[in-house]
C-alpha cells in the first residue's frame, strides 16, 4: 500500500521537479549530487516532523497555525502557502502544455484539456484511484532514467564522490539551480500534504513506525531517482557540453535507453508526473486554507456548502491555465523558476512547521531533542540559503 | 455585547489613572448553561496575575481597577477554569445543534443582570474579519452591493469544547451534549477529532450509542479507532454492533489483532463473525448478516408474533420472516403484515410465500444490490446449494453500495433525539 510519503515522493518528482534536475545535471554535471543526499535527509527529517504532527494531534498544519497563532499570523502563512503552490500548479500546467507540445499539441489546447481533466477527476472524487496509474508511470519513467544512466557509462566514482564531496560553485547560476533542486523536493505542499493525508484516513499514534519507514522510503526513492536523472543527463549532455533550453532537449538524456523514441519516453513521463501533481497540489492548498480558517473542505460536499473549497480549486486551476497562455511565455525556464519560487518561500513554513511541533498533545509523539535539532539546522539551512540568493540578486551577481 | 477580540489586551487603569497593564485573558467556570466570567487574567509588567472580574469597571476603551493592584490578593485558577483566550480562541468545538466540528473566530460575551456572561461562539466569517480588524470595513462594503454580512454564532449551551492543549486538564469529557446526538451525527463529528479525542470518545459513551456511532463512522477510520482501543472494549463493541459491520470491521484489521478480538468477544457474536469472515467481502456471503429472524414451519401465527416480541429484531430485519423446516432449509417468506392480519391460530406453513428470491453465499454484490432494487426488497435472504438460510442482506447495506462515495455527509440536516 502506498503511504503518503511514497505518494508525495512521486508527486516531487513533477514537472518541476524533472525539468530542474534535468536543468541541474546538464548545466553543473555531478556538481549538485551532494545536495540531493543532503535534501534526502533534510525532506526525510521535515516530512517525520509533518507526520509525527499528524498523528498527534489529528489536525493539519493550518489548523495547528491557527491554534498556535492566532487569525493574523495564520493568514499570513496561508497566503505563503497559497503562493508557493500556485507557482506549483503553474509548473504542473507548464509541465503538461510541454509534454503535450512533444507531440505536436498546442499549449492552447494542453491548458483546456488539462484544466478539464483536473475538474472532471476531482468532481467525481475518483482520482484517489486514478493516481496509482500515475504514480506507476513514475516508475517506468524513473527506472528509463536509470537504465539511461547505466547505459550512458557514467564517470560512476566521480558521480558518487560527489555525493559527499560538495563540488559548489562560487557562481550566481550555480546557487539558482541550488535553490532549484531544494524548492522542488522539499516543498511547502509536501509538509501539508503529509500532515493532512495522515489525518484524512483516521491515523494515530499506533502508526507512528509505519509513517516513519513510508516517509523514510518515499524520501530516499525520490532523490535516488533525482540522482538518476541528474546522471543521466551529466552523461549525456554534460559531458558533451551541450546545453538544454526545452523539453525536446531534455529528452536527449533518455537517448541511451530510447535511443529515437526516447521524446516520446519524456513526453509521456513529464505528462504522468505534471497529472500526479496536479490531482494534489491544488486540493492540499485548498484543505489547508480551509482548515485554518474553518471553512467546509473537501470533495464530498456540494458546491454551496464549501464555497471557498471549490472557489480555490477554481482559483488555482484557471490561474494556472490562463499563466500557460501567455504568448511567447517560455514554458521550460517557467517550471524551474516555479522550483526556486518554492524554494524561497519554504524557510517561513519550516519555521512554522518548527513552532507547532511544541505542541504539548503531541505528548511521546514529539519527537526527541535530536529530531528537533535536526529540524532547526535544516530550517536554517535553507533560511541561509533562501536569504542569500535573494541577496545575490539584489546585488546584481546572479548573472 | 463585546466580543472577547474587543476587550482583550485593552488597558487596564489603576484607579489613579497609571497603566497598571492589559487584560489578557477572561476565565469562566463552565458549569453554567452560559458561565459568568469569574476572573480577569492581567497582564501587568511583573507577570500575570489573575485578580476577580468584580475588580474591573468597564469604561469607553479601558478598564479600571476599583482598588490599587497592591491591594487585590491574587487569586488561584482551579483547575476546571476555562481561559477563553488560550484555551477556546482558535480552537476546534463541537457545535451539537449542526453535528460538526467547527473552529473559534471569536467568543460573545453579554451583560445581563449585572453579570458578564459567554454566550456564544462566533464561527463566522464576521468573526475573521473582526480578528484583523476589518468587520467595519468589510461590512460598509458589504452595504453597497445591498448586502448584509452573515452572523455565524453558536448559542454556548450547544457548544462542546474539544480540548485545551495548553492547560492542564483535559476537557475532553464526551458529555451528555455529544451522547445527545444521533449516531450518524456522531459519526460526522467523531471523524473529525483527533485520535486521543476520538479515543475518549469511544471509552465514554455508552456501549450501545458508541457501537451504532461506530458502525457510521468511515471504514478506514473505523479500524484505526479499533487498534487504539483497550481489547476488551474493543469486543465489546464490535458485539453489539450488527455481525455484518463487525465483520467489516475486523477484514480490516491485522490478522493477530483481529484473532485475539473475536477470542475476546462472547460465543455467539464471535462465532457469527467468523463464519462471515469465511465469504468473499465483495459476495453476498461478505454483506450478509446472521441476525435475520428465521421462525420453524410449524408455529402459528399467534406464537410467531410472541417470538418476535422476544426477539426484537432491528427495523430491517422485521418485515421478512423467514420460514424454515427442521433441518434450517429456507421454505419461504411470511411478511409481517401477513402475520399480523392472519388469525394467531394458523401455521405458518400455510400462509408462507414459497416463491422467495434469494442468492447464494457467491453472487457478487452488483447483483444482489441491483435484484433488491428491482424487486424494491427491504432483505433478500442468502442461502447455501442445501438451501440452508446462512443470513440475509439487509437494504441499509445496499444503498451504502449504490451511494457515491461521501455523498452520506453531504446531509446537513443533523436529527435531534
Amino acid at each position: 500500500m502506498l503511504g503518503p510519503g511514497l505518494i508525495s515522493g512521486f508527486a516531487d518528482n513533477d514537472a518541476g521537479g524533472i525539468t530542474t534536475y534535468s536543468l541541474a545535471g546538464t548545466q553543473f554535471g555531478y556538481g549538485l549530487m551532494w545536495a540531493l543526499l543532503v535534501t534526502a535527509v533534510a525532506l526525510g527529517i521535515t516530512q517525520e516532523l509533518g507526520a509525527r504532527l499528524g498523528l498527534g494531534t489529528g489536525q493539519g498544519l493550518g489548523g495547528l497555525i491557527r491554534e498556535r497563532f492566532g487569525v493574523r499570523w495564520t493568514a499570513f502563512a496561508v497566503l505563503t502557502m497559497l503562493a508557493a503552490n500556485l507557482g506549483t500548479t503553474v509548473a504542473e500546467f507548464a509541465g503538461i502544455a510541454t509534454a503535450l507540445g512533444l507531440f505536436g499539441v498546442p499549449v492552447q489546447a494542453s491548458a483546456i484539456l488539462a484544466a478539464l481533466f483536473i475538474v472532471v477527476l476531482l468532481g467525481r472524487g475518483s482520482f484517489g484511484r486514478i493516481q496509482y496509474g500515475f504514480v506507476a508511470v513514475g516508475i517506468a519513467v524513473s527506472v528509463a532514467y536509470a537504465a539511461s544512466a547505466v547505459l550512458a557509462r557514467p564517470d560512476w566514482g566521480h558521480a558518487l564522490t560527489s555525493l559527499v564531496v560538495p563540488g559548489i560553485q562560487p557562481s550566481g547560476a550555480y546557487l539558482l539551480a541550488l535553490v532549484g533542486v531544494v524548492g522542488t523536493t522539499i516543498t511547502p505542499w509536501g509538509q501539508a500534504f503529509i500532515q493532512s493525508y495522515i489525518v484524512d484516513k483516521g491515523l494515530g499514534p499506533g502508526d507512528l513506525t509505519p509513517s516513519r519507514i513510508d516517509v523514510g522510503l518515499g524520501a530516499l526513492l525520490t532523490n535516488l531517482v533525482a540522482g538518476f536523472i541528474v546522471v543521466a543527463c551529466a552523461a549525456t549532455l554534460w559531458t558533451n557540453g551541450l546545453p538544454i533550453n526545452d523539453a525536446a532537449g531534455a529528452a536527449t538524456a533518455l537517448g541511451p535507453l530510447a535511443g529515437t523514441s526516447a521524446t516520446v519516453l519524456f513526453g509521456v513521463g513529464l505528462l504522468a508526473a505534471s497529472l500526479l501533481g496536479l490531482g494534489t497540489v491544488p486540493l492540499t492548498s485548498a484543505y489547508f486554507a480551509c482548515e485554518a480558517f474553518g471553512w467546509e473542505s473537501g470533495v464530498h460536499w456540494r458546491w454551496q456548502q464549501a464555497p471557498v473549497f471549490y472557489g480555490l480549486l477554481s482559483f488555482f486551476v484557471g490561474f494556472a491555465a490562463l499563466f500557460v497562455l501567455i504568448p511567447g511565455l517560455p514554458l521550460f525556464p517557467v517550471m524551474f523558476l516555479a522550483q526556486v519560487f518554492n524554494g524561497l518561500l519554504l524557510p517561513i513554513i519550516l519555521v512554522f512547521v518548527m513552532l507547532v511541533s511544541r505542541d504539548r498533545r503531541l505528548g511521546p509523539l514529539r519527537g526527541g531533542p535530536v529530531l528537533e535539532a535536526l529540524g532547526w539546522l535544516v530550517t536554517l539551512l535553507v533560511s541561509v540559503m533562501s536569504v542569500g540568493f535573494m541577496v545575490t540578486l539584489l546585488l546584481g551577481f546572479s548573472g | 455585547m463585546p466580543y472577547l477580540s474587543e476587550i482583550q489586551h485593552r488597558n487596564v487603569l489603576e484607579p489613579s489613572g497609571n497603566v497598571a497593564g492589559r487584560l489578557a485573558d477572561v476565565v469562566v467556570l463552565p458549569k453554567e448553561q452560559f458561565p459568568a466570567v469569574q476572573w480577569a487574567v492581567l497582564a501587568a509588567p511583573g507577570g500575570e496575575k489573575v485578580i476577580p472580574w468584580s475588580e474591573l469597571i468597564a469604561e469607553v476603551s479601558h478598564f479600571r481597577l476599583r482598588t490599587a493592584p497592591a491591594g487585590i490578593r491574587a487569586a488561584t485558577l482551579p483547575p476546571e477554569a476555562l481561559r477563553l483566550g488560550r484555551d477556546l480562541l482558535d480552537k476546534q468545538i463541537v457545535d451539537t445543534h449542526g453535528a460538526k466540528v467547527v473552529r473559534v473566530n471569536d467568543l460573545q460575551l453579554e451583560e445581563t443582570a449585572g453579570q458578564l456572561r459567554l454566550v456564544g461562539a462566533d464561527v463566522g466569517l464576521r468573526g475573521l474579519l473582526r480578528r484583523i480588524g476589518a468587520e467595519g470595513t468589510a461590512e460598509r462594503m458589504a452595504g453597497m452591493v445591498g448586502r448584509k454580512l452573515p452572523r455565524g454564532i453558536i448559542p454556548w449551551h450547544l457548544v462542546e469544547p474539544l480540548e485545551a492543549p495548553e492547560s492542564s486538564v483535559r476537557l475532553t469529557v464526551p458529555s451528555a451534549k455529544l451522547a445527545l446526538l444521533h449516531p450518524a451525527d456522531l459519526a460526522d463529528v467523531v471523524e473529525e477529532m483527533s485520535a486521543d479525542d476520538r479515543r475518549a470518545v469511544f471509552e465514554q459513551l455508552d456501549l450501545e450509542t458508541a457501537a451504532e456511532a461506530l458502525s457510521e463512522v468511515e471504514p478506514e477510520m473505523q479500524a484505526s479507532i479499533v487498534a487504539d482501543l483497550d481489547e476488551q472494549r474493543a469486543a465489546d463493541l464490535l458485539e453489539e454492533m450488527a455481525p455484518d459491520e463487525a465483520t467489516d470491521l475486523l477484514q480490516d484489521l491485522p490478522e493477530e489483532r483481529r484473532e485475539e478480538l473475536i477470542e475476546l468477544m462472547q460465543d455467539e457474536e464471535g462465532g457469527d463473525v467468523e463464519e462471515l469472515l469465511a465469504y468473499h467481502e465483495d459476495s453476498a456471503g461478505g454483506m450478509m448478516t446472521t441476525d435475520f429472524v428465521a421462525l420453524p414451519r410449524d408455529l402459528s401465527a399467534g406464537a410467531a408474533i410472541d417470538r418476535l416480541r422476544e426477539l426484537k429484531p432491528d427495523p430491517e430485519l422485521a418485515y421478512y420472516l423467514y420460514v424454515v423446516d427442521g433441518e434450517g432449509r429456507l421454505d419461504g417468506v411470511v411478511s409481517l403484515r401477513d402475520l399480523v392480519v392472519a388469525d394467531p391460530a394458523t401455521p405458518l406453513v400455510d400462509m408462507v410465500d414459497p416463491q422467495v428470491l434469494k442468492v447464494e453465499p457467491q453472487t457478487p454484490k452488483e447483483e444482489v444490490a441491483s435484484l433488491m432494487a428491482k424487486y424494491d426488497l427491504l432483505a433478500l435472504p442468502v442461502v447455501d446449494a442445501r438451501r440452508t438460510l446462512l443470513g440475509a442482506v439487509t437494504v441499509d447495506d445496499v444503498i451504502e453500495l449504490i451511494l457515491p462515495r461521501g455523498w452520506k455527509k453531504r446531509s446537513t440536516r443533523p436529527v435531534a433525539r
